[in-house]
């Protein structure tokens, strides 16, 4: 560098001309590019951050237009810099694509609305999402339901056998490693349990009547109070059924949830952690076209995929009565229109969320879409929570001081949980 | 430094003077080089060492920070003995207890706290709190745990009211004698005193709608009474008794060892008597 100054210094820029032959300028060039400033490195390692500059403020005098130096097309001091109006290519560039401001989109609204997707990890869990339903919980599953389970008639030969072959299967049969990652494993395991269940179609034929989707995208509005809620997008796996499912709770009871109170967990408002917007679309939709022959919703199947985030027990059970509300008042929006009105067949919804080992089972009944107030009759949601299905499942025993803590193999294995689930999979064809 | 530079230059253009001839060429070239601007066509290097700062809009979520080793902006060491440790992310904390949710300027803000933790990035445990439809980040007093419900009031009343731990009041409102901590400077500004783990700062005397508090370090300072403070100690009160044990623990915070040069205790060393400092105001002249 210092080599370099020198040099600089002895020839001023007169002599550049005399001195410089184009033939050697070519050949430096060729072989020191960009004159001895390797930026693509040096500037990385030793490149000042220069703090952010406040931009210049210029004024403008109104009725005095600014020289500018625009027809020099070169900077000029003293004059001023030349505003061009943004440049237009002329044809559509989607790589180059800039967004209208939100105020422009003609989607945008004066008043925002709440939306809930399958990423809304609420704050406040169950109590949130009862308030946004409008519904009154009901610890455990229903009794018609717990009569299904406890019925020898129900099951599948060999049913504990063929569960924990299933667990097995997908818990330590499936991969060389120790233990299959989760995104693996909770998949599997309730492909292969639903597998079981299906095999009890030779003697329900019923059960024919039945089919899964799994992408399907859903998009429900309503109004609770002053504001506009959503439940939108993709969320699980979802059975459907060409036969609604039966209605679980009677006349009493429906009236008796006029009665009970809504429970508020003042200083924090429902709204919390529900996606703000003012850009949105009312949109009322079940995620099948209108004639599709399989249009009632029977289960909603969630599970820890990978894809789907990640929740804690008390965020994920928020999510399931929020999506079977969803489905529900989706469908009784398209039976019976936008009017509120409490609901002469109420619509039942269930569904079923797992992390390859516990269970959260979920009933919803929709009882009325007359959602604005908080009193007359409101819907119910029966919640069984955290029922294991095993306790553990272990390639290699789990030794602690020479003791076996754990043995290898499936251990802990509670066949109600299958029951259970066999309950919510018959309810409706047995 | 343009200067040496020039001198050195010129001392050797006369040493040099005999090989000038053969190196004609190769300078007429470099100078050709150097004395027209020529054109990059390479881009700028975007630097992403402070890109992570550069957020306007508030968040909960933790974000991933770059270490600074002690430079500055220009890649200079400004503060010595900075460097390494375990990656730390940063919070951030609303040090505006007083910030309302936008169309809710009337009422009280009341908060429930969410969770009480550690922070890499100062010595105070922080606070998540929630109230209406909103979660933020607060330094935890000493008392506060999961479930607490606070609140922020911006009334001084005749009354002084009946503080509680946690609760955040305007000086004025505040009775004398209380002990307060993250201390405002100037109305609106956000908290600056008073915020590191165990401190507070003591209420003596209110004159004439200013408040004069004493700090932990024992000087005072005049402040404006619309001036928020929050009511309490700052947690973490046993920072300052837990034991390092080793040097590599201090290496795991990102301080690195003093350069171990011998240098003669001078009179920075010993102990001295001075005088408190008159109190410091912060009042602006009206």
């Amino acid at each position: 560098m210092f080599n370099a100054t020198v040099l600089r210094i002895r020839t001023p820029a007169f002599k550049i001309t005399k001195n410089c032959k184009s033939k050697d300028c070519h050949s430096v060039l060729y072989t020191i590019p960009h004159g001895r400033r390797f930026l693509s490195t040096s500037s990385c390692l030793y490149g000042k951050i220069l703090p952010r500059k406040k931009p210049r403020v210029v004024h403008e005098i109104a009725g005095l237009e600014p020289i500018t130096y625009a027809d020099r097309m070169h900077f000029v001091p003293g004059l001023a810099k030349p505003r061009f109006p943004p440049w237009d290519r002329g044809w559509k560039d989607p790589s180059h694509y800039t967004s209208p401001k939100l105020e422009d989109m003609p989607l945008h609204k004066d008043k925002p609305c709440y939306m809930f997707n399958q990423r809304t990890n609420a704050l406040e869990g169950v109590r949130q999402a009862l308030w946004l339903s409008k519904s009154v919980i009901v610890k455990g599953l229903p009794a018609q339901i717990l009569t299904l389970a406890e019925d020898p008639a129900n099951q599948i030969e060999n049913q504990d056998e063929r569960v924990q072959d299933a667990i097995k299967n997908s818990r330590m049969w499936d991969t060389t490693e120790i233990r299959p990652p989760r995104e693996r494993f909770c998949p599997s395991l309730l492909h292969r349990l639903l597998h079981l269940c299906a095999g009890l179609q030779v003697s329900r034929p019923e059960l024919a009547k039945r089919i899964l989707a799994e992408k399907y995208s859903l998009a429900v509005t309503w109004r609770r109070g002053e504001d506009v809620f959503q439940v939108r997008g993709q969320n699980g796996l979802l059975l459907n059924s060409m036969t609604p499912v039966p209605v679980l709770a009677g006349e009493e009871q429906i009236q008796s949830t006029a009665d009970q109170a809504l429970e508020t967990f003042y200083p924090i408002a429902p709204t919390i952690d529900l996606q703000r917007t003012h850009v949105y679309q009312e949109k009322n939709d079940t995620g099948f076209r209108e004639g599709y022959p399989y249009p009632h919703a029977h289960t909603l199947f969630l599970m820890e995929m990978g894809n789907t985030p990640k929740l804690f027990p008390e965020q994920l059970r928020a999510k399931m009565v929020m999506f079977t509300f969803g489905n529900a008042l989706a469908r009784a929006q398209a039976l019976y229109g936008k009017e509120p009105r409490v609901l002469e067949k109420p619509i039942v919804v269930q569904s079923v969320a797992t992390n390859g080992r516990l269970f959260q089972f979920v009933v919803f009944q929709l009882n009325t879409t007359d959602l604005q107030s908080d009193s007359g009759v409101k819907n119910l949601a029966w919640v069984d929570e955290d029922q294991p299905l095993y306790e553990f499942a272990k390639v290699r025993p789990f030794i602690k001081k020479k003791v076996v803590k754990i043995p290898a193999g499936l251990s802990g294995y509670q066949p109600d949980t299958f029951k259970k689930f066999l309950a919510l999979y018959l309810h409706g064809a047995a | 430094m343009s200067v040496g530079l020039l001198s050195r230059a010129l001392s050797a253009l006369c040493v040099s003077r005999a090989v000038s001839a053969q190196v004609a060429s190769v300078s007429g070239v470099s100078a050709a080089l150097t004395g027209s601007r020529g054109f990059m066509t390479s881009a700028c290097v975007c630097q992403n060492r402070s890109l992570w700062k550069q957020r306007e809009k508030y968040t909960v979520r933790p974000i991933g920070m770059k270490k600074t080793g002690g430079r500055d902006y220009t890649g200079r060491i400004v503060t010595h003995g900075i460097g390494g440790g375990h990656k730390q992310r940063y919070r951030m904390i609303d040090f505006q207890r007083l910030r309302y949710e936008p169309g809710r300027e009337d009422q009280p803000i009341v908060e429930k706290v969410v969770e009480v933790r550690y922070d890499p990035c100062r010595s105070a445990d922080i606070a998540l709190v929630a109230g209406g439809s909103r979660k933020r980040w607060i330094i935890a007093t000493e008392t506060m745990e999961a479930g607490d419900i606070i609140r922020s009031s911006s009334a001084i009343g005749r009354m002084a009211v009946l503080a509680k731990e946690g609760d955040s009041h305007p000086l004025g409102a505040l009775p004398i004698g209380t002990l307060v901590n993250n201390l405002e400077l100037l109305p609106g500004r956000g908290a600056q005193y008073i915020r590191a783990a165990g401190t507070c700062g003591v209420l003596l005397r209110k004159v004439n709608g200013t408040a004069i508090v004493q700090l932990p370090s024992k000087h005072q300072i005049q402040v404006l009474e619309t001036c928020v403070a929050t009511v309490g100690r700052v947690s973490n009160v046993d920072h300052n008794k837990r034991i390092i044990g080793k040097a590599g623990r201090n290496r795991w915070l990102g301080i690195r060892p003093s350069s171990g040069h011998w240098q003669r205790k001078g009179g920075w060393a010993g102990r001295k008597i001075r005088r408190l400092p008159p109190i410091k105001s912060f009042v602006t002249a009206q």
